[in-house]
């Protein structure tokens, strides 16, 4: 019997006499059997590999290009897309007191020991672990439940990937370091709004103000976050 | 609706699957997104081109794979490989839930990295996007015993790559 046969048979090609010939050999073979099973368990490994990609959500609105109207060119129509956007952005304006910003490294005391967004290292302020997941993993149009919230991302004028982050005691800016997410500027919220409140996503005018002077071009749109994400912020 | 909001709406539901394709003949996230956006705007841009009445589905399936062909060809096969393997460990979306199934997806896609591009292109389409031989061979443009016999090679190549487990 030809591997073609012996496999149209498996997928369910074959119908009538040709299938009752396959089915009898294969029945008659306990090579035949083994070779079908292993066959079977590889489709379906296939399949429950490939299928959680398809359930996903996704908007065609993520993948889709901006309206071309009264756009001469893509760049045009990538300014005109992110400029709602970022101006709704930064209306949600909320009350944030600056406790400080950037530079200073001394992240345990800032926001309550090791369970806190960041942590010293050699000197440094870097993501600590919960952040370093939402930075490394959350998409801004698909925001979490719980935990930090991530705001914009953008390439600053050194190259550098930046990600804004709110959670539930502080706002701030990292930017893609050596392999870290160095911490450049972060400010705490008022007392009294810890808990379930969040900080408004880049609600700080001084956050906005120091976006707005390391920013290389506009913000990153979703299709573009989705694929810095996918080659692992570089 | 009108004509063009029922093309998107039906665009739209057919994006999963769209995606997933992708993924099966990309190899790498990165890739497979834009290859997804390729083929979006490529539909939006070429709707014209679909008759309403014959399947949508193979239609966007044709025009991605073709997109992915030239990709290759614009590519060159040298760059095309590099950095498959490193780009498929960022694979995971879903890093809670779904870790077990992500870090299968790696080695499922690491194994597909092996194939030669037409038998990759079939096993995609007949053992996880579920056309048929027909189906399948009509969207490629090849005898159906074409479609047939790569597949056997391709399958074959995997269950040898991925062992039983």
């Amino acid at each position: 019997m030809a591997d073609e046969k012996f496999f149209a048979w498996l997928d369910g090609e074959l119908t009538g006499a040709d299938a009752a010939e396959v089915e009898a050999r294969v029945a008659a073979d306990p090579a035949l059997r083994k070779l079908a099973d292993e066959h079977r368990a590889l489709a379906a490994r296939l399949r429950s590999a490939f299928d959680p990609i398809a359930a996903e959500p996704v908007s065609l609105a993520a993948y889709a290009p901006a309206p071309a109207s009264n756009v001469a060119s893509l760049a045009g129509a990538r300014v005109a897309r992110d400029r709602p956007f970022t101006q709704r952005f930064w209306a949600q304006a909320a009350a944030v007191a600056v406790v400080f910003a950037m530079g200073v490294a001394t992240g345990d005391r800032m926001l309550g020991g090791p369970a806190g967004p960041i942590a010293p290292e050699a000197g440094r302020l870097v993501a600590a672990a919960s952040l370093k997941q939402a930075l490394y993993s959350q998409l801004a149009s698909q925001p979490a439940d719980s935990g930090p919230r991530i705001g914009l991302t953008f390439r600053d004028n050194e190259g550098r990937i930046c990600r804004t982050f709110t959670d539930q005691a502080a706002a701030g800016l990292v930017c893609r370091e050596g392999g870290d997410w160095r911490v450049r500027a972060i400010f705490q919220a008022p007392e009294g709004q810890g808990g379930d409140y969040r900080m408004a996503t880049g609600a700080d005018p001084r956050l906005a103000a120091l976006i707005d002077s390391t920013i290389s071009g506009e913000p990153f749109d979703a299709a573009q976050e989705r694929r810095a994400r996918n080659s692992g912020w570089k | 609706m009108d004509q063009s909001e029922a093309f998107e709406r039906d665009l739209a539901a057919l994006l999963p699957r769209l995606r997933r394709f992708a993924y099966g003949l990309s190899r790498a996230p990165g890739d497979a997104d834009d290859l997804t956006q390729m083929t979006v705007e490529r539909a939006l841009r070429s709707r014209d081109q679909w008759q309403p009445g014959t399947r949508l589905d193979s239609w966007l399936y044709r025009v991605m794979r073709n997109l992915w062909i030239d990709t290759l060809r614009a590519r060159g096969r040298a760059e095309q490989r590099e950095g498959t393997a490193e780009e498929a460990e960022s694979v995971g979306h879903d890093p809670v839930p779904g870790i077990e199934a992500a870090i299968d997806l790696r080695r499922v896609m690491l194994a597909m990295d092996r194939l030669p591009d037409e038998q990759r292109e079939v096993v995609a389409l007949i053992m996880i996007e579920g056309f048929g031989y027909r189906e399948a061979a009509d969207m490629l443009g090849l005898p159906t015993g074409t479609v047939s016999s790569r597949l056997v090679r391709g399958r074959t190549a995997l269950l040898a790559l991925l062992g039983e487990a």
